[in-house]
């Protein structure tokens, strides 16, 4: 199927409204983005949301945009909450996974020589890797209270601060979380899994700040260059995605029985409308995942603390370890937007995205509200990593939202082609970045080249207003599960 | 279904993992496709203590009824840490199988895993016959 392009200006491109479609289709990238773009299945996924019932202004995609399973990864879709959907796809199965960022007042001129044992240390106290279990075991009751509090749990068990919850999108909890709804198999898989990294594209990594572009907001955000910051990129495990797993299933019986009065061009995107009851349950699994992710990557950070301060043998005041601020990547989020004019409730889906906030909006913490929100976006482990500052065009252009991360470009099986007889970990090595990973093809899955140019990717949501550019970070150690 | 009868071959998909299997009829084409998920995620042939269960799966037609069969085995492995070795299909209709499978507890420190498949989609699912010969295609989450 080939996609008809319209370039709107830049850094946009429109997909004409055709066939189902209900709405057009935006694309945000430039023209050499756009040519990666159009080399797989991804276009195609950004009209096939269009067609979804309730669907409000366009089928978006941000310049990370790859080919998925169902919507895009870097999609974003509102839609109306009386004749709208929700899509457990259009989350994706590791629900809220996203990154967290922390800042340390120590310096790489420093610690430099100590990154080595700083890796090792971290890779041996984190667990990661596949079917890894955390330090943490979780009874069945105290599952469901991890469920309903989220990160705030992880803080009352003294796995970080009360602070930590004030840079954490949502407090680190969504509203609406209701344990009642989950199986006795997402239960299972969730108790042994809290405070693991995970396999495949999470890591944890150690980074320096090298270049700052916006000099008030880094102050604000309590950069400098030459800093040592940790990012952590993790989700809610086998939890989260036996949630999305069941319900899937549970929309895929009910389009069976004849609950759908349109066609779907792809069943992954199976959907409930969101008035329904099975929505409602949804949403609840879903916040119970989302909150399960939050507490995890307040534990992971904790580790990483406690590591950090042994490994170096310094005081807390030594590291001055500060949570910059956690964000997610997979959800759906009632949010109120703009809409012709009007102000509107909306269930926005980002699959693959990171929300936004501008300077003033009032669901940013008292600390962020005039600088915006901080936005992390992690390059490839070979790279750099940006944090950005929200933007107003991101409430004018995407529902509030930017993208999140480099995106892959390479698809596993040819990375790994490409990367036969290459020894990955010694050409990082060379680069100044010690690794290390516990799955064997993990390292070739995830070579740098397998992703695109974060910088590209960045420019284009700076160009488009969707964020400003505020820090860019180099990495200097990683641990892949 | 056993560790010579993989027949698939890798579709290339930007973020995942997609599969093409073919089979003489619906039994073989599931079995088939059941070894090529395992053969995907777990080292050949893997040692332990071979333990038999029955498992029962009900779907909306083939293409549901293959993914909820796919989803029950890779369950066994992320729920209850059994490889699947083996699964022999007793019965198949367009929704319902009964099979009997073959399993060895898991242990990481014994057996490598070659490549974690965390979900079994419903993203371009396919299972259709042509001139006589079963065929399914499968996209899975990494």
């Amino acid at each position: 199927m080939t996609i008809k392009l319209e370039q709107v200006d830049d850094y946009r491109w429109l997909i004409p409204r055709t066939g189902a479609m209900r709405v057009p289709g935006l694309v945000f990238a430039d023209r050499d983005l756009m040519k990666s773009i159009q080399e797989d299945q991804s276009l195609t996924q950004v009209a096939n949301v269009a067609t979804l019932p309730g669907i409000v202004g366009h089928s978006l995609a941000m310049p990370d945009i790859h080919w998925g399973y169902g919507f895009p990864i870097g999609g974003v879709a509102a839609f109306d909450l009386h004749k709208g959907i929700v899509s457990p796809g259009g989350v994706g199965y590791d629900i809220n996974c996203g990154c967290r960022l922390m800042t340390t007042v120590l310096r790489a001129d420093e610690i430099r020589p100590l990154i080595k044992e700083m890796v090792l240390a971290l890779f041996k106290n984190i667990p990661s890797g596949v079917g890894s279990t955390g330090t943490v075991h979780l009874s069945k009751s105290k599952e469901t209270e991890v469920a309903v509090k989220g990160a705030a749990w992880a803080v009352k068990m003294g796995f970080g601060t009360a602070e930590d919850l004030e840079r954490t999108e949502d407090r680190g909890a969504m509203e609406g979380a209701d344990p009642s709804v989950l199986s006795e198999r997402a239960i299972k898989r969730g108790q042994n899994q809290l405070g693991t990294l995970g396999s495949g594209n999470h890591f944890l990594e150690i980074q320096v700040v090298d270049q700052i572009y916006d000099r008030e907001k880094a102050s604000h955000f309590n950069l400098f260059e030459g800093q040592i910051t940790i990012l952590i990129h993790s989700g809610s495990r086998g939890f989260g995605h036996q949630i999305c797993d069941d319900f899937l299933k549970m929309m895929i019986k009910s389009d069976a029985n004849g609950q759908k009065s349109f066609i779907l061009p792809d069943r992954q995107l199976a959907c409930a409308p969101l008035e329904s009851d099975l929505a409602r349950r949804y949403l609840a699994g879903m916040a119970c995942a989302a909150n399960y992710a939050w507490a995890n990557r307040q534990i992971l950070m904790h580790l990483t603390i406690e590591t950090l301060l042994k490994t170096l043998s310094i005081r807390p005041e030594e590291l001055g370890s500060k949570l910059l601020y956690d964000v997610c990547h997979n959800i759906a989020k009632k949010e109120q937007h703009l809409v012709d004019g009007e102000q509107v409730m909306l269930c926005v889906h980002r699959k693959g995205a990171t929300r936004a906030l501008p300077p003033g909006h009032p669901l940013l913490p008292e600390i962020y509200r005039t600088v915006g929100q901080p936005v992390l976006i992690p390059g490839d482990m070979g790279t750099n990593s940006y944090i950005l500052a929200g933007a107003e065009g991101a409430m004018d252009h995407s529902f509030g939202s930017c993208c999140h991360g480099a995106g892959r470009i390479l698809s596993r099986t040819r990375a790994v082609k490409n990367a036969k007889g290459r020894a990955i970990h010694r050409e990082l090595e060379d680069k100044g970045i010690f690794v290390q990973s516990r799955g064997k093809r993990t390292l070739k899955e995830e070579m740098p080249e397998a992703y695109k140019d974060v910088s590209q990717v960045v420019d284009v949501v700076h160009g488009a207003g969707l964020a400003r550019k505020v820090a860019r970070l180099r990495p200097l150690g990683v641990i892949k599960g | 279904m056993d560790s010579n009868s993989a027949a698939f071959t890798l579709l290339d998909h930007t973020a995942d993992l997609g599969i093409m299997v073919t089979g003489s009829d619906l039994s073989d084409l599931f079995e088939k496709a059941a070894h090529s998920m395992m053969q995907i995620m777990i080292e050949e042939r893997p040692a332990g203590k071979t333990s038999s269960l029955q498992l029962s799966v009900s779907g909306e037609d083939y293409a549901d009824l293959i993914v909820r069969w796919l989803g029950e085995i890779l369950y066994l492995f992320q729920g209850e840490d059994k490889i699947v070795t083996c699964a022999e299909i007793s019965s198949i209709s367009q929704s319902h199988i009964n099979a009997t499978l073959q399993t060895v507890p898991f242990n990481p420190k014994q057996h490598e895993v070659l490549t974690e498949i965390k979900a079994v989609t419903y993203h371009r699912i396919e299972v259709i016959c042509e001139n006589g010969c079963w065929k399914a295609t499968i996209i899975f989450d990494l």
